[in-house]
């Protein structure tokens, strides 16, 4: 309508003032804009019931850099132990903590012995029960299974008989 | 709250929710939930090395299996009962991904029913080799532990 009213004006001023009580009318509009809260609301209602589906209450261990993970079907509960990682680079840290070169510590496991017999005494000290021999062993999935197998041995001479491979859990 | 006019004393029947404090606890609740999520589910699969452990106690009676890699299509699976061989079956496959399938059909077929009746298996040694990765030895024990072996070992030495 007011458009059509524009066109049919014929003077120049009643032009400019035509375009001036749209331009006025345009920022009124622009100003008062409404918030659409119930679509808000049930976005946010939505998100909360699938963040809260997939909230998970038990223990988590950080993940290495550079190791990569396998995937597993069968995965069983995070368990809170010391972590252990063999990196695709040959690295090997305890608790995020570099120890050495995978085949120096195979050749010579002083090293890893010696930080793996303080973590079995601080257990002691902390603990009245035994030592229970948990740790969690994060290997990269391309790595030789001989070399993951090498490590472990030492762990177990180590006392720590039940190793926990952390994997990626796929059900 | 606010009364219509010309209905007497009776209270209005649509009844006005405050939704600012409700969009504030969702936000909230949006904010702290997307900062605790995980994201990736890291699981494990449990390892009783069997030198000198508990898994090595329940050996009297029970069925041991000893599961050797020749290579990632091949495998070689010895059933034994109190420390002597009883079985040995191969596993071989064009593919590793065929080699799993076979070796999950040849534990249900022919090694948790040994001689047309059902046994359990006590004890399963793994012995890798370095042309297998560690992903297939992963998946690899995933097979075991489907089939409710779960008490699993890793040989450590010689397998190379």
């Amino acid at each position: 309508m007011i458009l059509n009213h524009s066109m049919v004006a014929a003077d120049a001023f009643e032009k400019h003032l035509v375009n001036r009580k749209r331009k006025k009318n345009w920022t009124l509009k622009a100003a008062g804009f409404t918030l659409m809260l119930t679509s808000m609301v049930d976005m946010f209602s939505m998100l909360v019931v699938f963040l809260l589906q997939t909230f998970s209450s038990s223990p988590e261990i950080l993940l290495t850099k550079g190791v990569e993970l396998p995937n597993s079907v069968t995965p069983s509960m995070v368990r809170e132990a010391p972590v252990l990682a063999i990196s695709s680079d040959g690295n090997i840290y305890l608790d995020q903590m570099l120890v050495g070169l995978t085949k120096d510590i195979s050749k010579k496991p002083n090293e890893l012995l010696k930080k793996l017999n303080k973590i079995k005494s601080s257990w002691s000290k902390s603990h009245t029960s035994p030592f229970t021999g948990e740790i969690n062993l994060q290997a990269d999935r391309e790595i030789q299974s001989t070399v993951v197998a090498q490590i472990m041995g030492i762990l177990t001479s180590s006392q720590f008989q039940s190793i926990e491979l952390a994997v990626v859990g796929h059900r | 709250m606010r009364k219509k006019t010309g209905l007497g004393k009776k209270k209005e029947l649509d009844a006005q929710l405050n939704l600012t404090p409700f969009i504030d606890l969702l936000s909230t609740c949006v904010c702290f939930l997307l900062i605790t999520a995980v994201w990736i589910e890291i699981g494990t699969v449990e390892v009783k090395q069997s030198h000198g452990t508990s898994a090595n106690q329940e050996k009297k009676e029970t069925f041991d299996l000893d599961l050797v890699f020749k290579d990632p299509t091949e495998m070689s699976l010895n059933l034994k009962k109190n420390g002597k061989r009883v079985q040995s079956l191969k596993v071989k496959a064009e593919n590793f991904e065929d080699m799993l399938v076979q070796l999950n059909q040849t534990i249900i077929g022919q090694v948790l029913t040994f001689k047309k009746k059902s046994i359990e298996i006590a004890t399963a040694t793994v012995t890798p080799r370095s042309s297998v990765n560690y992903g297939s030895l992963i998946s690899t024990l995933d097979v075991l532990r489907k089939n409710r072996i779960v008490n699993i070992g890793v040989l450590t030495a010689g397998g190379n």
